[in-house]
């Protein structure tokens, strides 16, 4: 029940942010509302999908492809949402700060592949690896004061999506229990609010 | 048993004599027609294939693996035709719209071979909510393909994104036709109010989107 609830506020909430985004790309001139529209639209469309089935079958999706992959697809227009707000690919030097993230996520991949499924934790690394990449680039890049504008808060606010993502995975892996489900509730309403951090930091890197 | 092949065939025939006394771009939209049923029957055994590789039941197989084969299927031959004939923005976003309606077609006649022609609303509610279906998929992966992004691999990037976005958009259409009363009727719905809002708002989009 408390799981059906939490997916129903992360769908209103992927939903309504979807739809201000994709208003904002309308009335604006600014790529990054389609982005971020078209990344939480489908991450929308991937949760739809998850309760549609299990609404209607009372199951999760046997072969769950659909489902993962269009919430692949969202990391993939977060990331050119990044790249987009970044002033696009510049020919830069490959921070150091790479290194501790592919630790990260490459660690991360091989507890999550002792669980299986290989090719999609790979995909998953490398996407997250991208993301929190750029997103401390961007960060250091503001900080030091490479780039101008706005755009610290969409970088504060990928990290933190990345963060509720990594948790809620990290909580599922363990045994059932009231502790954990209640974290991984937690963790999955952290995700649903990072999506209106993003929205709100997009206004604010769009309005610089 | 339904003879999809023989449906092919049959429909095949009078458009592929028509595209050889055609020129231009009449030949073009006949060619594209053609392509679409071309990989709508190749879906169906991929799909069919797929499914019994992985032991999935029908209802497994119509919800899960066919929206996958389905879309990525349609757009390999746009993929053929953007590289080997490099066509311009217009050519290249009618191709994909043709593609989906070859492709609705040729299902839409196959649903009829196999569930008969008797109940015209029902038919009538499928045939348009089918064809809104399949052209809102393509046209999605037409929007990212030609308009929304300049550079190579982010257009490559952002075109991957789209058809799993497409697939997803698909997979919902599927999941809630498959269903019996409202949630059947919504899903038929669904896209036609997303044609009507892509109609309205597309274009405009579009024209931000460029500047």
């Amino acid at each position: 029940m408390i799981e059906t609830v939490v997916n129903i506020i992360q769908l209103i909430i992927t939903g309504a942010c979807s739809g201000i985004a994709l208003f904002n790309a309308v009335r604006t001139e600014h790529r990054a509302w389609t982005l971020v529209g078209l990344f939480s639209g489908i991450f929308f469309m991937g949760d739809l999908y998850w309760l549609l089935f299990l609404l209607f079958y009372g199951e999760t999706p046997p072969y769950s492809f659909i489902p993962y992959m269009s919430w692949y697809a969202s990391y993939l227009f977060m990331l050119l949402l990044l790249v987009t707000v970044k002033g696009g690919i510049r020919r830069r030097p490959v921070r150091r700060i790479l290194i501790p993230v592919m630790l990260f996520t490459v660690s991360m991949c091989l507890y999550y592949m002792t669980f299986g499924d290989y090719i999609g934790n790979i995909i998953c690394m490398l996407l997250m690896s991208m993301l929190i990449y750029h997103s401390a680039d961007g960060l250091i890049n503001h900080t030091e004061q490479v780039t101008e504008g706005n755009n610290r808060s969409i970088f504060e606010a990928t990290l933190f999506f990345c963060f509720a993502e990594y948790g809620s995975w990290t909580v599922s892996c363990f045994s059932e229990g009231r502790a954990v489900r209640d974290l991984y509730y937690l963790f999955d309403l952290l995700l649903s609010l990072s999506f209106i951090l993003i929205v709100l930091a997009a206004r604010k890197a769009v309005d610089r | 048993m339904n003879y999809i092949e023989n449906i092919y065939v049959c429909l095949m025939a009078p458009l592929l004599i028509t595209s050889l006394c055609l020129r231009g771009r009449s030949r073009r939209v006949i060619v594209f027609l053609l392509g679409g049923m071309t990989v709508c029957l190749l879906s169906s055994y991929i799909s069919t294939f797929i499914a019994a590789v992985q032991g999935a039941d029908t209802l497994s197989a119509s919800l899960e693996i066919a929206p996958l084969v389905e879309e990525i299927m349609k757009f390999l031959p746009v993929l053929f035709y953007l590289i080997v004939f490099e066509p311009d923005k217009s050519s290249l976003s009618d191709s994909v719209l043709v593609i989906s309606l070859g492709f609705a077609t040729f299902e839409n006649t196959c649903y009829l071979t196999q569930n008969g022609a008797a109940h015209i609303v029902h038919l009538l509610i499928r045939g348009f909510g089918t064809g809104a279906m399949h052209v809102v998929c393509g046209a999605l992966v037409a929007f990212g393909l030609v308009y929304l992004w300049d550079r190579i691999w982010i257009r490559i990037t952002g075109t991957v994104g789209l058809i799993a976005m497409a697939i997803t958009y698909h997979g919902i259409y599927n999941i809630l036709v498959s269903q019996s009363g409202a949630p059947a009727l919504i899903g038929y719905f669904i896209p036609l109010i997303t044609l009507l809002l892509l109609a309205v708002f597309g274009k405009d989009l579009v024209k931000k989107t460029l500047r």
